[in-house]
């Protein structure tokens, strides 16, 4: 458990950092500014993400389709309850906040899932290739 | 590869020389052979009771894949299913240089069996066989099984 943890812990950092870097690169490149509480959602979105994707462990026996649904489902309650949270006891948030929210990390979700998707069937129309292609050689 | 056969009523002793460019897993199982150390697995008719059913010896080439259900080890082949007495790492063990790799924690599959791989609308991946049965290929043993294809392309 303790082992995990640490796992956890080190690649919420690499994830954070990573974030906050291109964040800082994109303020630059933009001119606009981030504040104290963007930075704080913004570690707790890097939190719920690095989290959520931490558990596909637990789902080796169930199809990639079912982890991805079960997945963006705990992901989309953990956002749920850190902007719950925000907005009881930092400042209130729209509804219009709260698709805003919603919408800027569905899409990026979506398109990853997608991509894995292609990876899964290009890759295994590769190892049939290969598969071929090893059967070639012994005949 | 080709192959010379003479016959000599005349020698002492029959012998069988092999050139070979490299140790692949053909010539290993060419010189297993003929050391008699090819492996083959004593296993009994599934169907049978295991102290009537006759004791065969199966040749990893007929096996299609091994099945691991309720602590039995089981061997599907064109003429049936036999019940083994190994364990699933033993046989994983003897046979990886024939074209066995592990897939799934009870599943061990021969490649040379392997008619298509193909991945199914919910992303779970299935090696389909000759005599029309599939094996999932796990999530966990993917990155294994795609090494044990590209080291058997490397040195097949």
């Amino acid at each position: 458990m303790a082992e995990r943890v640490k796992t956890y812990l080190l690649e919420l950092c690499c994830v954070f950092t990573f974030v906050s870097v291109v964040g800082a690169i994109v303020n630059i490149i933009c001119g606009t500014q981030t504040n104290n509480l963007n930075v704080l959602v913004m570690f707790a979105t890097c939190a719920i993400a690095t989290f959520v994707l931490f558990l596909h462990r637990l789902f080796d026996n169930v199809s990639p389709l079912v982890m991805i649904i079960v997945q963006y489902l705990v992901a989309c309650a953990l956002v749920g309850l850190m902007l719950w949270i925000v907005s009881t006891v930092v400042s209130p948030i729209t509804p219009r906040g709260w698709f805003e929210f919603y919408r800027s990390f569905t899409i990026p979700y979506i398109f990853l899932a997608g991509f894995y998707y292609y990876r899964v069937f290009s890759e295994t129309k590769k190892q049939d290739k290969l598969i071929r292609e090893i059967q070639e050689k012994k005949k | 590869m080709k192959l010379n056969l003479y016959e000599d009523k005349n020698i002492s002793s029959e012998h069988v020389d092999i050139y070979y460019t490299n140790m692949r897993p053909v010539i290993r199982q060419l010189v297993d052979t003929v050391n008699s150390e090819r492996p083959a697995l004593p296993g009994r008719p599934a169907d049978e009771d295991l102290d009537d059913g006759e004791e065969v010896l199966l040749d990893p080439k007929e096996i299609y894949y091994l099945d691991h259900i309720d602590r039995k080890l089981f061997a599907y082949t064109k003429n049936g299913v036999f019940r083994l007495m190994n364990t699933l790492a033993s046989c994983e063990e003897v046979l990886w240089n024939y074209g066995f790799v592990r897939v799934s924690k009870s599943n061990i599959v021969n490649i040379y069996k392997i008619k298509q791989l193909k991945p199914d609308l919910n992303m779970k991946v299935y090696a389909y066989f000759d005599n029309g049965e599939k094996i999932c290929i796990n999530r966990s043993y993917k990155k294994s099984f795609s090494e044990y294809l590209q080291r058997m392309r490397r040195i097949g």
